[in-house]
This record gives structure tokens, C-alpha cells and sequence, in this order.
């Protein structure tokens, strides 16, 4: 008996260091200000780094893909988000949109980011990494997002450990399994449970910080609801944190109105 | 001329619109219908434990609506309001106006359930927060908070539902221009309900005649410093209940109303001045010290020290430890006490989805956060006894529940150490559990008669599913009990969870829990007659399945399987044991569509109760709890 369990525990943890590593993709601290300007909301629960993407990995293990995406600091889970079906944190809101056809996929972000993508690097599948649960984010999306719903994943698992969300999907759901080759764009923003009519799940930056909204944007929706994103090269160097600044350069006029910014897709087999 | 005056006179007094796009309104709409087989009416399992209410009960539906209104009245201006109907009225109601024009008597009027049945509006909450032009201050907040920036072992966080119940003044700042230093100040009017002896700052105290409670705050500072690392922070507070000084001629009910002793002679240096004295009645200061650091990603240490000063005037409050059956939530002597707490997270060092927790914890048996959190916080990492938090308070809030809400319980005095391996693999997810308490309240001969409060029942495993606070359905130790006459006590809790995910159909979650708890308390040391040995073992195994788009149905089983030697008695009469036996069968429905959200909870409780020397009990308890929200 003691040996069959060590035999168990044994291959469940090679299993895992089986698992391959596809893309390894790096940003760097401090750029949690979405354009350079956004500041976080005011309530204590808004942590320091707690929106500040670090690192994002996609690995392949047998017929599922598991995507990290590493933050600045621990994940906490403030609002208790087992007691609402969640996931295991309360904050964060990831969007990882993925382009595995060129020339092909949808160019708009999904509702509420106020974002679109390159025309050369536009999306095929979109996969949400929440702390709200399946049925919340089904509903949610049947409600705000139902021409995109084959094309947004929902992870059969998601959870939060030390600073890492990590997301285990069907290799099924993505069309097939993920390249270095496709392009990646990783969205951070943070959860809402009370959004907005047309937002999903997403969490409003207006001009000027509340308790539970961010700072440094429009009260138009004129401006990307994006704190931080990856940039080429992603290896986490510093002259990333102006790339990023300039790619989220939003521009609006006195009435709110402007064109939504367009963002790059990392394409890591182009990365020298 | 006069023709023109007119229409600038009119529209002088036109009052200036707002503009809509300042403000933001939410709101929500919440109905609860709850069912038991038992003779209750009302809308809430746990209500007011201490005063009766005629709105907690098992049998109800009933709604209530809450909006926010966000304004933003300039750049640097915000103001926020929340308004929500009182929660209590039965849809049978029908019509109640809040008055109880026939007190006592039973009667259809309308005007007999007093205002719990009458769906009033009330102002929840509010506040201005305005960023003045002052360096180094960055808001200032005038009205409600729910003193989050804080930590549970000094000064809230205070629970959900209570959330803009504190007010007071805030103000956030930093100093220096790097942000790296941040400070928060506050002074926060005490609750006249909880924080002090007797839970209030003075009604309801046998000793005062005239309960003086709008002068009474607290103070807090905190002082944050962000290193490149990690941060460290220092958070300090005072709490002080005061009340007129009954020694001065002109306080109501003073004691020398005519600076005259009771044998009428004079008294030195006593005049009245038309100005009353104060003088405290109950003072409390708590602070911490926390350095949370990660010198790498995969390692974080976190570590607290903390002291905690209690100081009732005992010429102010009456003795409640001695008056009111071992029922406070402070000890009634001045005391200074100590807490320590060292945390490692080690998150997957190894990139194979292994992680370690170690925990040290050291909490005074005089330790008590008199104005810290009741409930939704949690200062160990342990699981502990019951399915809840561990707070280091006598002011836990185990009130104002349902029966599928978790109860906290007070850590005071717990002294060990916690070990927590957690995998993560793929769909499989897995926690391990140790851990070990002794007791620095273990000792002989303590004064539970007229110091320490002990909460009246003492003894035995806390059932939290069958709980009632007068205890007569003999459910164990109230969770707040940390304090008893002869104790030598230590305990060992194993803990394992495990859930696997499914990729079949929708998918679906198969879980367990199981804990095994083996507490040990040799109590007096004069004879072994009394030798406590409880073994509890608790499970749940449940599966989740998302039935289709929006709809999630959860099917489960509890198991619990108690076996407690001299689990009640006295030394006098003899002790009993104990062996309980509770099964809980279980589905939830939960369905999301289009913005509204309802959940189902059915629960079937078997519990037998097998009582050496006393009758045995069962209960068969059938409870179900669903809701209905929408928030626009």
C-alpha cells in the first residue's frame, strides 16, 4: 500500500513536469497604468501589483492546455469567492486573446475593454481566466457577447496560487494545439460583479478614481478598459513599459468620442 | 427693466439642475424565501441572539431593494449614498406601517409588527471624498467605510452587510514623492452596539444611569511602507468609551447633587460649574506590526507581532462576566497582551504544482481585537474546529445568519503551528492539513466567576448546522468560549481536500473534504475523572455539474461521526460522553440568465445524539433556502 502511493505520487508529479512548455512570454513590473496614466481604485482591497502581468506560459500536457499568467503580487480573495461559486480570487480579470489563422478572426475586444486589435492580428478564440464561475460567465456572455460565444473558451479549471492564475482548456476548444507561431495577446482587467449593461464583467476606468474604479481614463468609453498588456519582444525589458504606454495611447474629445486603440498580438516564433 | 427682472428672479429660484452623467445609480433587488419543517416565522435563521426579534425564524419570503447613488460633483469631489429597505417584512404581511399600536396583543391591523415588518427605506450609508490641495494628502473621506485599510487584529474589516455602518474621518496620504511611503488616519465613532463591556458603550449597563455614547471613538493610524520586496506596515488604534463622571454635581443622576457626602457634610474642592466632567468607561489599544515580504516569486514571508491593551473602568461598567452568566466580550481587569504569527508560502518551487504553507501562531490568552472583525476575515491558515474563520476576538458576530453561512471562532490563546501541502495538476486539485494548538489560556483555578468570561456553555464539539444560542438543544461550545476554570488542552487537526474536474459533457466537479480533529483537555489536574478526549471526524464528498448554460446543480453528503468522552459534566456530579452521529444530504441549483440569479439550497439533517445518563437525541430536519436577485 505505502509503495503503490508513492508510486502514485511519484507519476502525478513527473505527469506535470512532463508537461511542455510552448510559450514563455515576460513584462515588466511597475506598468499597471494601462496608457501610463491609469491609477488604481481607491478601497484597500486594490493590493499594489495585484494588476501587473509578469509572465505568461502556455504548456501542452496531454489533451489540455494549461495557461499561467504570473502577477506582481500574491492573489487574494477579499470578496470570499467560493461563497458565489467563484474560483478561488476576487480581483483579477484575464483575457488572453489568441491568433492562430492569419487574416482571419474577430478585430473587436470583447465588451467593455473598448479595444480592437491590428487587422493583421486579429483573434480566433479568446479564453477567460475569472474568478466568476462557468454559469455566471455563460449567462454573461448569452447576454452581452452572443455572436462571439463559440470563439470565447471558458478553462474547465481555474484557480489562483501564490501570484499565479492558471487556466486548464481543452485543446479542443482552441482548434487544435497552440504554436509558437500564433499570436498572443494577454488582457489584464479586473472582475465586476455588478457591471455595467454592456460590460462584461469588467470594471470601468473613468477619469478619476473611486473606490472601486480606476483612475486616469475617460468617463467615455472612448478609452481601453486595459491595465496591462504584453508587447514585443515580452522578454519584461524596460523599454516595454513605453511600447505598452503607446500601444493603449487613447484619444478622446470633449464630447467622449474617439477611435478605440488598436492592439498588437505577440507573436512569439518572431521573437529574437 | 422691471420686465426683465422677472425671469431672472424665476430663475434664481429655479433650484440648479445636477447633471445625469454625474451620477451613477445601482440597484438590486433581493427576495429570499426560507423553509424548515419547525413552527418559526421569519426571514433569518441566527437573528439577534440577545434581545428577541419577531424577524428571525425558519418559515418566510421576503424582499428588499438597495440603491447606490455614486455622484461625482467636481474633479476632486465624489459623494456616495445607499438607501435600502429594512429586510424583514413577510410577503403575508401584506401591510405594516412599523407601528405596534397594540403591544402584546395579536391583531390584523397592520400596525402591530412594529418597523423589522415594515420595509422601510433607510439611509445605509454615505460619504464625501474629496482630494484637497494639500501635499502628501491624497483623500479625505467624511461618512461611511467599512475601515478595510486596516487588519482584522486592530480595527475591522467590518462585515459585509454592515459595510457603511462606520463612519468617521479618513484621510489617505503618503509621504514623499516616491508613493512609497502611505499613511491612513481615521477617527471612527464607536458603535454604540459591541465595542465595550455589556456590547455598547454604555446602554444597557447596569451601572449607568444615563448612557452617554456621543462622544465615544476610536483612533487609528496606519503607516505603510512599500520596499522593492514586499511591505511593511504598522497599524495602531485606540478605542475610548466615555461617560460622564458621576462624581460631578452637575451630571444627571450624579452622586453629589448638592456637593454634599451622604452624611451631608460638605465636599472639598466639589462646585457646580454648569459643565459636566467625563471620565473613561472602557479604554482598548491595539497594534500590530507586519512584514510581508517575497524576496523571490515563489517565496513570501509574512510576519506579525502585535500587542493588545484592555482596560475597563470598573467603577463605569458593571461586572457582566459576574452579572450576566459569563456573557462579555471582554475580560473584566486591565490587561496587555501579545501576538505573534510567522507565515511561509513556498508557491510551487518546483514548477510541478506543489506549494507549502507553514505557519507559527502565538495569540495571549488576554488578546482581544474588541473593535476588529467579527466575521469574513481570517487571521490563521488553519482550518480549524468548525467550517469557518478564526478571529482573535470575544466579539465574534455569529448573528444575523442562515443556516448555510460558515461560524467563525475565537483564536485567543492558541499557540502552534500549521503545515499545508496543496497540489495542483491539471484538472486535480488536492490540499493536505496538520496542524497543532496548545493553549496559552490552559491553567488551573482561573476566575471564570468574576474576570474571565466563559460563555456559559463551555464544553463539547460545536454543531454549527443545529445551532441555537440558548443552547437547549445542547449543541456544544459557543465558539466564543476560550476561557474556562480548569483547562490543559491541546489539540490535532488533519484536514484533507481533494477535487477533480471532469471533462465529460458540460463538466463536472467531484469533491472531498475530510477532517479529523483529536482534542485532548486533561482540565482539573486533581483527578482524571473529568479528562475531556474528543474525536471528530467530519466529511463531505460532493459533484457539481453545469447542467447547460447558466444552470449549475450541486449534489453532496455530510458525514459527521463524534466520539467525545466527559464531554459535559461537573466534577461534583460526574461527566458523560458522547457520541453524535449527523448526516447531511444536500442539492443546490443555481441558474444565471439574462442578469438574474437564483440558487436553491435543500438540506436533509439526520442527527442522533447519544447521551450517556441523559436521553439520546434525534433530529430530523428538513430546511431549504433560494433567492432571487437582480442588479441593474
Amino acid at each position: 500500500m505505502k509503495r503503490l502511493f508513492w508510486v502514485l505520487l511519484i507519476l502525478t508529479f513527473s505527469a506535470n513536469l512532463s508537461a511542455r512548455t510552448i510559450v514563455d512570454l515576460k513584462d515588466p513590473k511597475g506598468d499597471d497604468k494601462g496608457p501610463g496614466t491609469y491609477v488604481y481604485p481607491t478601497d484597500p482591497v486594490y493590493k499594489p501589483g495585484s494588476f501587473d502581468l509578469r509572465e505568461f506560459k502556455v504548456k501542452q500536457s496531454g489533451s489540455k492546455v494549461i495557461f499561467k499568467v504570473k502577477i506582481a503580487t500574491r492573489i487574494t480573495d477579499p470578496w470570499d469567492s467560493k461563497s458565489w461559486g467563484g474560483n478561488g480570487f476576487s480581483l483579477q480579470f484575464v483575457q488572453v486573446y489568441i491568433d492562430s489563422k492569419p487574416k482571419s478572426g474577430h478585430c473587436n475586444g470583447l465588451p467593455g475593454l473598448n479595444v480592437k486589435f491590428k487587422p493583421d492580428s486579429c483573434w480566433e478564440k479568446v479564453v477567460l481566466i475569472s474568478p466568476q464561475g462557468k454559469a455566471r460567465l455563460m449567462s454573461e456572455i448569452d447576454q452581452k457577447a452572443k455572436t462571439l460565444k463559440k470563439d470565447i473558451v471558458i478553462p474547465i479549471r481555474t484557480r489562483a496560487n501564490g501570484m499565479v492564475l492558471t487556466a486548464v482548456v481543452k485543446k479542443s476548444d482552441l482548434g487544435g494545439t497552440p504554436k509558437a507561431s500564433w499570436g498572443y495577446q494577454v488582457i489584464m482587467q479586473s472582475n465586476e460583479g455588478y457591471p455595467d449593461s454592456h460590460d462584461l464583467l469588467t470594471r470601468k476606468v473613468n477619469e478619476y478614481p473611486g473606490k472601486h474604479r480606476f483612475g486616469g481614463g475617460s468617463d467615455y468609453d472612448c478609452d481601453p478598459q486595459v491595465l496591462d498588456i504584453f508587447v514585443q519582444p515580452a522578454k519584461g525589458g524596460k523599454d516595454e513599459v513605453q511600447a505598452q504606454y503607446k500601444a493603449l495611447k487613447f484619444h478622446c474629445d470633449a464630447k467622449g468620442h474617439g477611435p478605440l486603440v488598436e492592439l498588437p498580438m505577440v507573436y512569439p516564433d518572431k521573437i529574437k | 427693466m422691471k420686465k426683465a427682472l422677472i425671469p431672472l428672479l424665476l430663475l434664481a429660484t429655479v433650484p440648479a439642475m445636477a447633471k445625469i452623467t454625474n451620477f451613477d445609480f445601482a440597484g438590486r433587488l433581493y427576495t429570499k424565501w426560507l423553509y424548515r419543517n419547525d413552527d418559526s416565522q421569519g426571514l433569518l435563521t441566527y437573528g439577534n441572539p440577545f434581545w428577541p426579534d419577531n424577524m428571525a425564524g425558519d418559515n418566510g419570503v421576503g424582499t428588499e431593494f438597495e440603491l447606490k447613488i455614486f455622484g461625482r460633483v467636481s474633479k476632486y469631489v465624489q459623494a456616495y449614498v445607499r438607501v435600502k429597505s429594512r429586510f424583514g417584512e413577510l410577503w403575508q404581511d401584506w401591510w405594516e406601517n412599523g407601528d405596534m399600536k397594540y403591544p402584546g396583543q395579536v391583531n390584523t391591523s397592520g400596525e402591530s409588527m412594529g418597523m423589522n415588518h415594515a420595509s422601510y427605506i433607510k439611509l445605509r450609508g454615505f460619504y464625501v471624498r474629496f482630494a484637497p490641495p494639500i501635499p502628501g494628502v491624497d483623500w479625505i473621506t467624511v461618512g461611511s467605510s467599512d475601515l478595510g485599510m486596516f487588519n482584522a487584529w486592530t480595527i475591522g474589516k467590518v462585515r459585509f452587510i454592515d459595510r457603511d455602518n462606520g463612519k468617521g474621518w479618513f484621510i489617505d496620504g503618503h509621504i514623499g514623492h516616491s508613493g512609497a511611503f502611505q499613511y491612513n488616519l481615521a477617527i471612527i465613532a464607536l458603535p454604540k452596539l459591541y465595542v465595550g463591556p455589556w456590547w455598547s458603550t454604555g446602554i444597557g449597563d447596569p451601572n449607568l444611569d444615563n448612557p452617554f455614547y456621543s462622544q465615544d471613538w476610536a483612533y487609528a493610524a496606519k503607516l505603510n511602507y512599500d520596499t522593492p520586496i514586499g511591505s511593511l506596515t504598522l497599524i495602531s488604534d485606540v478605542t475610548n468609551d466615555i461617560e460622564v463622571d458621576m462624581t460631578d454635581p452637575d451630571a444627571v443622576g450624579s452622586l453629589y447633587p448638592d456637593c454634599k457626602d451622604a452624611l451631608g457634610h460638605p465636599i472639598p474642592g466639589c462646585s457646580k460649574d454648569h459643565a459636566v466632567d467625563y471620565t473613561s468607561r472602557y479604554f482598548s489599544s491595539n497594534t500590530t506590526f507586519e512584514a510581508n515580504l517575497s524576496p523571490l516569486d515563489w517565496l513570501t514571508n509574512d510576519f506579525l507581532v502585535g500587542m493588545a491593551y484592555n482596560r475597563p473602568n470598573t467603577q463605569e461598567t458593571a461586572n457582566a462576566v459576574a452579572d450576566n452568566q459569563g456573557m462579555s466580550p471582554i475580560v473584566y481587569k486591565k490587561t496587555l497582551s501579545y501576538a505573534v504569527r510567522e507565515r511561509l508560502y513556498l508557491d510551487d518551487p518546483f514548477d510541478v504544482g506543489l506549494s507549502f504553507k507553514f505557519e507559527y501562531f502565538n495569540i495571549g490568552a488576554n488578546w482581544n481585537s474588541i473593535f476588529g472583525a467579527r466575521r469574513e476575515s481570517d487571521v490563521l491558515l488553519t482550518d480549524g474546529f468548525l467550517d469557518g474563520d478564526q478571529l482573535p476576538t470575544l466579539n465574534l458576530a455569529n448573528e444575523f445568519l442562515d443556516f448555510d453561512e460558515s461560524f467563525v471562532e475565537s483564536c485567543i490563546g492558541w499557540h502552534g503551528g500549521t503545515a499545508i501541502l496543496d497540489y495542483d495538476y491539471d484538472a486535480f486539485t488536492m490540499s493536505l492539513e496538520g496542524t497543532f494548538i496548545t493553549y496559552n489560556t490552559n491553567g488551573q483555578n482561573r476566575d471564570v466567576d468574576k474576570t474571565y468570561p466563559d460563555f456559559l456553555h463551555s464544553n463539547g464539539y460545536t454543531d454549527t448546522d443545529l445551532f441555537d444560542y440558548a443552547d437547549v438543544t445542547d449543541r456544544g461550545r459557543d465558539p466564543r468560549s476560550v476561557y474556562h476554570r480548569n483547562q490543559d488542552r491541546r489539540t490535532w487537526i488533519s484536514v484533507l481536500k481533494a477535487k477533480y474536474t471532469f471533462d465529460v459533457l458540460n463538466g463536472f466537479d467531484l469533491g472531498f473534504k475530510g477532517k479529523f480533529i483529536y482534542d485532548k483537555d486533561f482540565r482539573s489536574h486533581k483527578t482524571a475523572a473529568d479528562d475531556y478526549t474528543g474525536r471528530i471526524l467530519n466529511m463531505k464528498s460532493w459533484l457539481t455539474m453545469n447542467v447547460t448554460d447558466g444552470l449549475v446543480l450541486e449534489l453532496g453528503d455530510k458525514v459527521g461521526l463524534w466520539w467525545e468522552a466527559n464531554r459535559e459534566g461537573t466534577l461534583q456530579q460526574g461527566y458523560h460522553d458522547y457520541t453524535t452521529h449527523k448526516n447531511i444530504t444536500y442539492f443546490k441549483l443555481g441558474y444565471q440568465y439574462e442578469g438574474i440569479s437564483l440558487a436553491y439550497l435543500f438540506e436533509w439533517v439526520r442527527k442522533k445524539q447519544y447521551r450517556q445518563g441523559m436521553d439520546d437525541q434525534y433530529f430530523n430536519v428538513l430546511r431549504s433556502k433560494a433567492t432571487l436577485e437582480v442588479n441593474w
